[in-house]
């Protein structure tokens, strides 16, 4: 399995464009929201000119002549102010979760349209932090980092505009400030974006050796390196301590860089206004709102700066999901498969022939999408309806190959697979899924019951028939001496059963969907000799009279199969019953012989 | 732990009443430029007085306006330098004691007996110690100093208040407590409201993360749409919660807002009014607007500081958890002497549980030097066996004995008897690192590579390694390179070659490579470890019948034992099961 390497690339509009599709369903309540911010910020933007008119009317002129208006009027508008932002801040966060909502839904979706290569190219990590976390970041920019340039850009316009108004002259003064704060700003927020990268870095190392101390915590233990990795844990503990010092010193420089701006705002406005009020050429109240705006002006600049870094680091969470979304499905269903049987989604089942068995290789050629060398060339085989086939050879020869192409988990490259005689795209996928019985190498159950487990694929199976299917695999016994019966527990993934139970548990599971294709992968690898042997008595009972296809290294499995096929390195170099590969002489006899050589020579 | 570090934080707090204390200046000097050098009707306070006088007078600073600001800009600064100080302080003394909880916590699990972990779920531990210890750490570096913090601010603004003009302080004042209760009582309530969330999200999460992790599953089942149906649903209601959440928090920012809003009224009209009668002067207005102002948010915040506090407990609770767990007992770490001899197990019964014995009465010899193999159905307690004699799970006292060369193993020293006994699991674990450094990881520092290419071989590990593009260097692991079930095993069995133990035990760890490559590896350890003692468990009889003695379990009792031959002769478990894996036409 191998991680691709990911590039930040600048995309136009910082990936918005990508987008689109999702923000257009809100686009009204976008544009009451914005609207609604804009408002918000002009009252903002207006109220220091009560105090200016508080101080030039009422104080100047010794009057509290209209005091009842002011107040009325303030009142009026304080409400306006917070009916407006309550208004605001809840659509904007109906917004972020309606888009994340929706982004999740339509990652889900599609990856439960992706074929395998997609699986075996990026590890369940990767792809989940898709699923959770990008669509996240992605929900908070459509609409917290709007509304911040919103809020915080109108507003610093507004507030540019006011003091040009009120005067333009020491306006100015204060406007010549802006430059170099900015430059320092960005200059700071930079090297808070990188090592802020980099303590999520070691964060997510120091999480990962805890998983490893404990999780590994039994070959720790018996390899006696407790010592050895405590060492290596504290080297990084240490890093981080260094990293979360020097995050604080930069947050620390950025936080002092803008106040220290806005008093040297307030100096300038202290300075050039003072002058301009000694002379009469500006009144108090005047003097007194430049001072608010002096001050209240840094801290906006400041979080669009940091606003806009955002948005530069967020890209990358767009290009991944959106990535994502558009990676096409190795293995789709042509139009008018679909048109008949459905899709994944929305099966036609009344169009669904029944499935009797019969499937074929013709001249199959294949290689794995992230391949180049063909693992079969040529490949012919027909398997009547009812037959074996067994897949026999060393640990990673590619005997999985065969049956991920049977499964339709792969496309051949060349040639088809036929399923009773016909193409297997010419019938949708889930109609070849649901008459398909899969038995995996390493089970995985889903947490929920020994009952949910069982019924995953027969929904609506009764508890007699779930009995009968573990009776069938020996595995009843096992269930019964949980304490819950079928009601147990069986923890993320299964872990709180051996792997042993877990085998027979989802052997038990792939026979109650009575499949007519039944795929055992390695099925009895950790299952003692004496229940593999119940298990394979179930197995001629189970298979009679459906197609079964066996992946095994016990060759005792086997020995009865309709057809053997020897695999080494990828390819297919024998193929016959148990008796004609014996009488070839060739690598089955030499495998099979191994196994009781030892025995002979003992006796 | 805390006691170390206490001089940071305290030093800390001292630099922020500096700040605190500079930052009430700012208003002050406004307030004497605005009355006494802009206008004449302010009356200055001696001090400041004898100040202005030795400077030039009023009349200098009138045309000298500059040197006001000059003023501003150096407080600022002197300001901004405490403030700094003061973070620094801080995040010094937070971060090292948080260096020292991670370190400790991460010694501490190590040493904890393996049934502990069986009883806590992994996820939980890690959350532990992650998310509550980044709890704590968020209240030492913020909360805790904040809380002393904005006191001091408020205390001193209303000092300067008062000074200004106590009827407009207590109309300013009044609003706080009400602020702070109002948001204490909110946060209180929409805490358990964020855990809820945070609960859904776990559990939308899990969906995810099951769906692709089974996909095989789900496909080969055609359950798309069933899954579908299940994650739409859990977002759904996921969605909705949070956006009822949004909306009381947006209620409460504004309801808050509109009680600021209120304040800043009626400081504006009422020290307008006291302006009109004369009993205040304009500038001393303003200076008391900018305190007002300095209070609005500090105040808002106090209450979600204390709300958050409460957080901190129940983190540091779950903290202690962890830390209070009994550790291993390892025994006498200076007793190192070297164990030799015979490995004896006496009577020796066993239950994880009350009243499921998983081993009773078992009892045999393992001379030294001898090769013992293990036979037994799933469940039998092979396992089981295996983890008493490496002490992950701890024989209690009136079940039997487990000896070597005479000695309890329960008096040996935990790292003598680890190092004396290696054990390859059924389930092999590999660490995030190098191939190499996996293979030596029993060692310390660099790999020897010749030791791990030797090892290697002997696993028949070689040619896959080979196939690597990065050879010995491949990165493994959970964030590496995966390995199929049966080259894990392989790496685990070359690390045990690396580390060489006198008793090397095989727990059913050949079980995933194929009989060729099985035989293989078991020729080269034969002819590698001669003189070891082993102890193989396996469910193949080729692997078990070159052992000097076979034991076969069943449902924790020792149903026989002998060589090969001799079971076979007696016609028990073990023919049988011989018959099935030889059973052929």
């Amino acid at each position: 399995m191998k991680q691709k390497k990911e590039e930040v690339h600048s995309l136009p509009f910082f990936g918005i464009p990508r987008l689109l599709p999702f923000i257009r369903k809100y686009h009204k309540r976008i544009l009451l929201m914005v609207s609604l911010g804009l408002v918000s910020s002009l009252i903002d933007a207006v109220s220091p000119l009560y105090n200016r008119f508080a101080i030039d009317h009422f104080v100047a002129n010794d009057t509290l002549e209209g005091l009842p208006l002011f107040i009325a009027l303030y009142v009026g508008m304080l409400t306006l102010y917070v009916v407006d932002n309550f208004f605001t801040t809840y659509i904007c966060g109906q917004v972020e979760m309606n888009v994340d909502r929706d982004l999740r839904n339509q990652a889900f979706k599609h990856l439960q349209e992706l074929s395998f290569s997609y699986f075996n190219q990026n590890n369940v990590g990767y792809i989940h932090a898709r699923v959770m976390s990008d669509t996240g970041k992605i929900g908070m920019l459509v609409a917290w980092r709007l509304m911040d340039i919103i809020w915080h850009g109108s507003y610093v316009i507004f507030v540019l505009v006011m003091m040009f108004v009120l005067n333009a002259k020491l306006a100015l003064f204060v406007a010549l400030l802006l430059p170099p704060v900015i430059l320092l700003i960005a200059f700071f927020q930079k090297k808070l974006v990188h090592w802020n990268r980099r303590v999520r870095e070691i964060n997510s190392n120091i999480t990962s050796n805890y998983n490893e101390g404990i999780t590994g915590a039994r070959a720790i233990k018996t390899l006696v390196i407790e010592k050895r990795i405590g060492r290596d844990f504290a080297k990084e503990s240490e890093e981080m301590r260094k990293a979360g010092l020097r995050t604080t010193h930069y947050s620390s420089m950025f936080a002092a860089i803008v106040t220290m701006m806005g008093s040297l705002a307030l100096a300038v406005v202290l300075w050039r206004g003072g002058v301009l009020t000694r002379d009469g050429l500006l009144l108090l109240g005047t003097l007194s709102a430049f001072l608010t705006y002096a001050l209240n002006l840094m801290e906006p600049i400041q979080w669009l700066i940091m606003t806009i870094s955002e948005l530069i680091s967020v890209q990358v969470n767009i290009e991944r999901l959106t990535n994502l979304l558009e990676t096409k499905s190795d293995v789709t269903d042509r139009e008018d498969v679909i048109a008949k049987y459905g899709d994944s989604f929305h099966p036609k089942r009344e169009n669904w022939e029944t499935l009797d068995g019969d499937v074929e290789f013709r001249d199959v050629s294949f290689h794995y999408p992230d391949g180049e060398e063909m693992v079969l060339e040529h490949f012919n085989l027909k398997v009547p309806s009812g037959s074996s086939v067994a897949i026999v050879g060393e640990t990673g020869a590619g005997k999985s190959t065969l049956v991920n192409l049977l499964c339709r988990f792969f496309e051949p490259t060349e040639g088809s697979v036929l399923i009773d005689g016909r193409d297997a795209k010419d019938r949708s996928q889930l109609w070849l899924h649901s008459h398909l019985g899969y038995v995996l190498q390493t089970p995985w159950l889903f947490s929920g019951s020994v009952r949910d487990n069982l019924r995953y694929g027969k929904p609506d199976a009764s508890d007699e028939e779930i009995w009968n299917a573990l009776k069938l695999v020996s595995a009843d016994g096992i269930v019964r001496r949980m304490e819950k019966g079928l009601d147990s527990a069986v923890g993320e993934g299964g872990d709180m059963l051996s792997t042993g139970e877990k085998q027979l548990l989802s052997f038990a599971r792939a026979l109650l969907a009575d499949p007519r294709l039944l795929v055992l992968d390695e099925a009895t690898a950790s299952i003692d000799t004496v229940t593999e042997r119940a298990i394979q008595n179930a197995i001629a009972t189970v298979t009679r009279g459906r197609t079964s296809f066996v992946i095994a290294h016990r060759l005792s499995t086997i020995v009865d199969s309709d057809v053997i096929l020897m695999v080494h390195e990828g390819k297919i170099i024998e193929q016959g019953t148990h008796e004609e590969l014996l009488a070839k002489k060739g690598a089955y006899y030499r495998l099979y012989s191994r196994q009781y050589e030892e025995l002979a020579y003992q006796q | 732990m805390f006691k170390s570090c206490k001089r940071y934080f305290f030093l800390g707090v001292v630099f922020s009443l500096f700040a605190a204390f500079l930052d009430m200046i700012n208003p002050k000097v406004v307030q004497y430029t605005v009355d006494c050098v802009l206008g004449t009707d302010g009356t200055l306070p001696d001090f400041v007085a004898s100040l202005i006088e030795k400077t030039g007078g009023v009349s200098f600073l009138r045309s000298h306006l500059y040197l006001i600001a000059l003023l501003v800009v150096v407080i600022a600064l002197l300001a901004a330098l405490f403030r700094y100080l003061y973070r620094m302080c801080n995040i010094f003394g937070t971060e090292r004691l948080i260096k020292r909880l991670r370190d400790r916590l991460f010694d501490h699990i190590q040493r904890l007996p393996f049934s502990w972990y069986n009883a806590n779920h992994t996820g939980d531990i890690i959350q532990r110690c992650t998310s509550d210890v980044e709890t704590v750490r968020n209240f030492l570096s913020e909360q805790m100093t904040a809380l002393f913090r904005i006191g001091l601010l408020i205390v001193m603004a209303m000092f300067f208040m008062i000074r200004i003009d106590g009827r407009l302080a207590f109309v300013s004042g009044v609003f706080i407590p009400v602020v702070i209760l109002y948001s204490l009582f909110f946060h209180n309530r929409i805490g358990n409201a964020f855990q809820k969330a945070d609960e859904e999200e776990g559990l939308l999460s899990a969906i995810a993360q099951e769906n692709l992790t089974g996909v095989r599953v789900v496909r080969a089942f055609g359950r798309e749409i069933y899954e579908r149906e299940r994650f739409e649903k859990q977002n759904d209601g996921y969605t909705r919660m949070w956006i009822r959440l949004m909306g009381w928090l947006s209620a409460f920012w504004c309801s808050n807002d509109f009680i600021t809003g209120l304040q800043i009224m009626l400081v504006t009209v009422f020290g307008a009014v006291f302006c009109v009668h004369g009993e205040l002067s304009v500038g001393a207005y303003i200076a008391f607007v900018s305190y007002n102002g300095m209070l609005a948010w500090p105040v808002r915040e106090l209450g979600r500081v204390i709300s958050d506090m409460s957080r901190v407990g129940v983190s540091v609770k779950r903290i202690r958890y962890i830390l209070d767990s009994e550790p291993e007992n390892a025994g006498d770490d200076k007793d190192s002497a070297p164990l030799s001899g015979d490995i004896v197990f006496d009577h020796v019964s066993f239950a994880y549980e009350k009243d499921t014995k998983v081993l009773e009465d078992v009892s045999f010899t393992l001379k030294q030097g001898q090769t013992l193999g293990i036979l037994g159905g799933t469940g039998a307690g092979k396992s089981t066996l295996m983890y008493l004699l490496e002490r992950l799970y701890e024989l209690p006292e009136d079940c039997g004995r487990i000896t070597i060369g005479g000695r309890d193993i329960r008096d040996i020293p935990l790292p003598v008897l680890r190092s004396h006994i290696g054990l390859v699991l059924q389930e092999s674990f590999l660490f995030s690192r190098t191939l190499a450094e996996n293979i030596a990881i029993t060692q310390e520092g660099e790999p020897d590579m010749d030791a791990v290419k030797q090892a290697a071989g002997t696993a028949d590990l070689t040619e896959t390694i080979e196939r690597f593009s990065d050879g010995y260097e491949t990165f493994v692991g959970e964030r590496g390179v995966t390995l199929s079930g049966g080259q894990k095993q392989s790496t685990a069995i070359a690390q045990l070659l690396v580390k060489n133990p006198p008793v090397m035990i095989f727990d059913d760890s050949l079980s995933a490579v194929d009989m060729e490559t099985d035989a293989r590896i078991r020729s080269a350890l034969k002819e590698r470890t001669a003189d070891a003692t082993m102890i193989l468990i396996s469910h193949r009889i080729t692997t078990l019948m070159q052992a000097d003695r076979i034991l076969v379990l069943d449902h924790g009792h020792v149903a026989e034992i002998g060589s090969h031959e001799e079971l076979l002769k007696k016609n028990g478990i073990y023919k049988h099961i011989y018959d099935i894996q030889v059973d052929q036409k």
